[in-house]
């Protein structure tokens, strides 16, 4: 399991990510490799949505698993590799979800695999590539493209894709060879082991979204401003789950969005805590807070009612209404490597 | 020199009626990095066991109690510009407020090293 963090603390790690190159072992998430077949496809198009037929080979999308309302089941990152010679998606989805995920999985799909032993490491900061070259591997030419590599005569399934904002890369690695590539891997000498403490920070600067916080069965992919992720054209097809409810919300508006946080005293937002207008009046929560060591400031994600229209709002911080910016995802400038 | 601990992890050094108060090395590797520190005001009285002053960690909030009974009479303001030196040195540089003694009979009721020390081990 991973630590919250190791022996340097939480904000050295994440100041270290943003400067150099940081690695987190994020093997409990799930991994799962499903062939590119028409049945599958059909099947799984009823939660994901996304046209499957069309993505593009070596290309990585994010997305979502959906229930009959729109709401998140999970949301995953899915791929479209080609592993010996057969084109399948290849999704990683999150470790909280595991159970309700391959329940899914296993009732809807005729073959899959699931990599149970595969170990799945991020390596994440400005010096990223660095550290791939160092190994001498090939990597995705830019964010949100994949491969897949031989190592030490294994396939390693290799995404420019993070949670940090920062470029870099997500590796699966059998387990038959996890210690050799982390033996190898940290003699690059810029590389620092990063726990789930700095994980959780630098994805909240980046304004990414953590299942179980700012994402759940009972939010959809609209109100938590994530359209621009789901393809038309499914919108417009009965075999999408909730589409209905999806359809309705961009019409007509949805009751509560999402919103980036920032507060400007010396106070910290965390999660579950209450959100109110100027008059005390409730009209949201925070699912995400923390401080941000870039910013040197509180910030956080939440949802609001969308019919709101000022940028202040108030919280119950340690017994004392604080006022809250409500301001534009990300807090931090993304810094991926983008394509030409 | 005297010091003594507490069980909510803070220390106190007593010098003639003067206690100088911070939170114990422990308390502080369990906090993780200190982001922001609340200070209480200077002049105020205060009870022992009162909430007097906030650290705001990575991980959470804590509050800070009086460990005695007396009145603020001096803070620790390079903590407002950086709160990490309780994180670097939580038992010296990182004292957090000095109290004038209202009764010094109250000291008596603190642990000792050695018994902070086994209240630790069975925490």
């Amino acid at each position: 399991m991973m630590p919250i963090n190791y022996n340097t603390g939480i904000i050295n790690e994440h100041l270290h990510v943003r400067k150099s190159v940081g690695l987190f072992d994020v093997s409990h998430m799930g991994q799962i490799l499903i062939p590119k077949t028409k049945q599958n496809i059909f099947s799984l198009e009823k939660f994901i949505p996304l046209a499957l037929e069309n993505l593009k080979l070596g290309n990585s999308y994010y997305s979502f698993i959906l229930n009959e309302n729109g709401g998140i089941i999970d949301d995953i990152i899915i791929s479209l590799m080609n592993i010996n010679n057969q084109e399948s998606y290849y999704i990683v989805y999150n470790s909280s979800r595991k159970n309700i995920d391959e329940k899914i999985f296993k009732s809807i799909l005729v073959n899959y695999s699931i990599l149970e032993n595969n170990s799945l490491i991020a390596i994440q900061g400005p010096f990223s590539k660095e550290a791939l070259n160092f190994l001498k591997i090939d990597y995705p030419s830019s964010f949100m493209k994949n491969i897949s590599v031989k190592f030490y005569n294994e396939i390693i399934l290799i995404s420019r894709t993070g949670y940090t904002g920062e470029d870099g890369f997500e590796i699966s690695i059998p387990n038959s060879i996890i210690e050799k590539f982390i033996n190898d891997l940290i003699k690059f000498e810029n590389i620092k082991l990063c726990g789930l403490g700095s994980r959780d920070s630098l994805r909240l600067e980046a304004g990414l979204s953590l299942y179980g916080n700012d994402l759940n069965e009972e939010i959809t992919p609209i109100e938590a401003k994530f359209k621009w992720a789901i393809d038309k054209d499914r919108l417009l097809n009965s075999s999408l789950n909730g589409y209905q409810i999806l359809n309705s919300q961009i019409n007509d508006g949805v009751k509560k969005i999402k919103v980036g946080l920032k507060v400007l005293s010396n106070s910290i937002i965390r999660s579950k805590m209450k959100l109110f207008d100027l008059q005390d009046n409730e009209i949201g929560f925070i699912t995400s807070g923390g401080f941000s060591p870039s910013l040197k400031v509180s910030i956080g994600i939440g949802y609001i009612n969308n019919d709101y229209r000022y940028d202040k709002v108030k919280s119950i911080i340690r017994k004392s209404m604080e006022n809250i910016s409500v301001v534009n995802l990300p807090f931090i400038p993304h810094k991926y490597k983008r394509g030409d | 020199m005297n010091k003594k601990y507490t069980k909510e992890h803070e220390w106190v050094e007593v010098v003639n009626d003067i206690a100088t108060v911070g939170i114990t090395n422990h308390a502080q590797e369990s906090l993780g990095d200190i982001v922001f520190v609340e200070l209480p005001e200077i002049g105020k009285s205060v009870k022992s066991g009162n909430e007097i002053s906030v650290i705001e960690s990575v991980k959470a909030a804590s509050d800070i109690y009086s460990p005695i009974d007396g009145e603020i009479i001096e803070i620790n303001n390079d903590l407002t510009k950086d709160a990490s030196v309780i994180n670097q040195d939580a038992e010296n540089e990182g004292w957090i407020f000095k109290l004038k003694i209202s009764d010094s009979s109250q000291i008596n009721s603190l642990m000792s090293l050695e018994e902070y020390n086994d209240f630790l081990k069975n925490e």
